[in-house]
């Protein structure tokens, strides 16, 4: 069994088939990679799996459990964890406390206990913390523990979000575009955080990414998209070399 | 410059970051205990204000400056919080359990128009509030058998176990004391999960809810507990007033209890306070000024409301950290002198936000 399918999903907005007849399945501990021209709906699907739009038509399956219809906030607790394309980190909040929030699905909420501030809760932080301490370590991001957000440059905020992600301990970690916005030497330690995440974590990674070279170095298998529809999918090389594939991109980018 | 050795997690969980906080806030806590030896009655009167001011505007604070939902009806919490408490005390009620359950009625009302305005925000929330304000207002009016309508409410003092509390210093206390129990519970929420949760709402709605966030839940939550403690606030300000009217809720009260929050800092407690004693002081400030303005000025009808106006827009267009965020950025100008930067606390534009999502 697949760790998530996707089957016929589509969304249409208004006249727009952003998302059209879409199947794919991931696999446990692998990087399944979604490629395409800008507008293609990359972004729709994770907004999708996220439930955050209501698909049109189709069935979203995760570990056995149909979440077609589940609300947006329990597909954190149900082991799906994302990053999104425009970076949407807690500004006015530090980095630390940006990484407490991605423990929230693991959170028991008592509001008395936690206005008293009882030992329960106190040690339930501790607890959180050495969580969160551990992603910290995973990342290198010891020096900005402290830092707001608002005060950090765009290749580590990258780094944040993927880390508050991976705090909520997912077992599916949704990337959109990890490399955009980061420069040559970012984006090679950006492969390396993946190689770590899938290895040292188990983590199975779905993402989104334009950057080729970095796709074929990390992906196990591609898909690729255009207008809403599948192209192609398969091994990086088989996609690349895939005639439609090409063609999409030529004509698609100028 | 103060450099903190960590040592252990509980440092960052503790509400004082070192021994000078605790020094600090300790003689502070000393001076106000002292406070009824020093001053007359009616400057302790102002005092007792200033700290039922300050217990709903860190009410306020929770909402506003926390959870990022802003309210315009705040003062008919005040007037929810200062009626409940009166009319119970009128059927015979000990103070001790009519308190509590202003609040908890008060918390009622907040999830009343919380609920319904769970999606909204901004200036749509902004007229929703001020529309139940509006409404609720109405209902101090008319429903006599219990407000008594323009006619008025006398409050009468609080009793604990059969002790009348009728010296001013005996209230200033009562006051005091719930001031520091609402501040440490609130500051207690804020070092918990509901606390980060309200500021991932503020933040960013869509990354709240993909963190396992029910933005609904925690919202109409944030609205209950706000309502609540300003709830509590109204039931003092109603002893304080000692005579209810359904005119001192109006919008002017929302409007002063917003400008303490903006005033003083959104999303700090330590705002809320100084928005308090800003706002429980200007009018004292603005009375001594009347005498050296010439009568033209110092006669129209209307002038404190309109300062308040005045200076709620110049804090929003220059100042938006407000007091608080003012002293912060004096404190390390000093701390790093003769190092400091302008910049330091410029935000950073490093990105462009040009697809958001919704
Ligand atoms: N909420 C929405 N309402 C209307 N149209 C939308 C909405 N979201 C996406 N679309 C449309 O769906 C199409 C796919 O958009 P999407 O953001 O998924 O593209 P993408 O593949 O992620 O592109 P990029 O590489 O630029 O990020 C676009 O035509 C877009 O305008
Ligand atoms: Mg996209």
């Amino acid at each position: 069994m697949s760790l998530l399918s996707v089957e016929n999903l589509a969304i249409h907005f208004g006249g727009i088939k952003a998302v059209d007849q879409v199947s794919f399945a991931v696999e446990a501990g692998e990087v399944f990679t979604i490629i395409g021209p800008n507008g293609a709906g990359k972004t729709t699907i994770f907004n999708l799996i996220s439930r955050i739009y209501d698909p049109t038509e189709g069935r979203l399956i995760f570990d056995g459990v149909d979440f077609t219809t589940m609300p947006a906030h329990r597909i954190a607790g149900l082991g799906i964890a994302r990053t999104f394309q425009n970076i949407e980190l807690f500004e006015h909040a530090t980095v630390l406390q940006n990484l407490l929030v991605g423990r929230q699905p693991h959170a028991r909420v008592n509001l008395l206990s936690e206005i008293l501030f009882l030992p329960s809760v106190r040690r339930a932080e501790i607890a959180h913390r050495e969580k969160v301490e551990e992603i910290i370590d995973l990342l290198d991001l010891q020096a900005y523990r402290e830092q707001m957000i608002a005060n950090l440059p765009y290749g580590v905020r990258k780094v944040v979000e993927m880390a508050r992600a991976l705090c909520t301990e997912p077992k599916l970690l949704l990337l959109d575009e990890p490399s955009s916005g980061l420069n040559v030497e970012e984006t090679q330690d950006m492969s390396y955080w993946i190689e770590d995440i899938k290895r040292r974590l188990g983590v199975t990674v779905l993402m989104v990414e334009h950057d080729m070279g970095l796709v074929s170095s990390v992906s196990d298998r591609v898909l690729a998209l255009n207008y809403g529809r599948v192209l192609a999918q398969g091994s990086p090389e088989e996609v690349q070399r895939n005639p439609d594939v090409i063609k999409a991109y030529l004509g698609g980018e100028e | 410059m103060r450099f903190v050795f960590k040592t252990s997690y509980e440092q960052d969980i503790n509400l004082f970051r070192h021994g000078g906080d605790r020094f600090w806030y300790g003689l502070l806590l000393l001076a106000l205990a002292a406070a009824p030896l020093l001053l007359d009655t009616f400057y302790l009167g102002e005092l007792s204000f200033i700290l039922i001011y300050a217990i709903a505007a860190t009410g306020l604070m929770l909402l506003v400056g926390y959870t990022g939902l802003v309210s315009l009806g705040h003062a008919a919490f005040l007037g929810i919080g200062a009626y409940a408490n009166a009319y119970f005390i009128s059927q015979g009620m000990p103070f001790l359990v009519s308190f509590p359950l202003a609040g908890l009625i008060t918390a009622a009302a907040g999830l009343l128009i919380g609920v319904p305005t769970l999606r909204m925000s901004g200036i749509y929330l902004a007229i929703a509030t001020l529309a139940f304000a509006y409404i609720v207002e109405q209902v101090f009016i008319r429903w006599e058998s219990v407000t008594g309508g323009f006619r008025g409410l006398p409050v009468d003092a609080p009793d604990i176990f059969g002790y009348q509390l009728w010296e001013r210093w005996e209230f200033y206390y009562l006051c005091l004391v719930v001031l520091v129990a609402v501040i440490l519970g609130v500051a207690n929420l804020l070092r918990s999960p509901t606390g980060r949760a309200f500021v991932a709402i503020r933040d960013s709605e869509i990354s709240a809810q993909s963190m396992g966030i029910n933005l609904a839940r925690y919202k109409a939550m944030a609205f209950a507990l706000s309502a609540f403690i300003t709830g509590l606030a109204g039931a003092l300000y109603g002893h304080h007033i000692s005579y209810l009217a359904p005119d001192a809720f109006d919008i002017r009260l929302s409007i002063i209890l917003l400008l303490m929050v903006v005033v003083g800092g959104v999303g700090s407690l330590h705002g809320a306070v100084y928005g308090a004693i800003f706002a429980g002081a200007l009018p004292q400030v603005i009375a001594i000024l009347r005498d050296y303005l010439p009568p033209a000025i110092s006669q129209t009808p209307g002038l404190e409301p309109a300062l308040f106006g005045v200076i709620l827009v110049f804090f929003i267009l220059f100042e938006p950290f407000g007091i608080y965020g003012r002293w912060l950025k004096i404190k390390l100008y000093f701390q790093m002198f003769p190092l400091y930067k302008k910049a330091t606390f410029k935000r950073q534009k490093s990105y462009l936000k040009t697809e958001r999502l919704r």
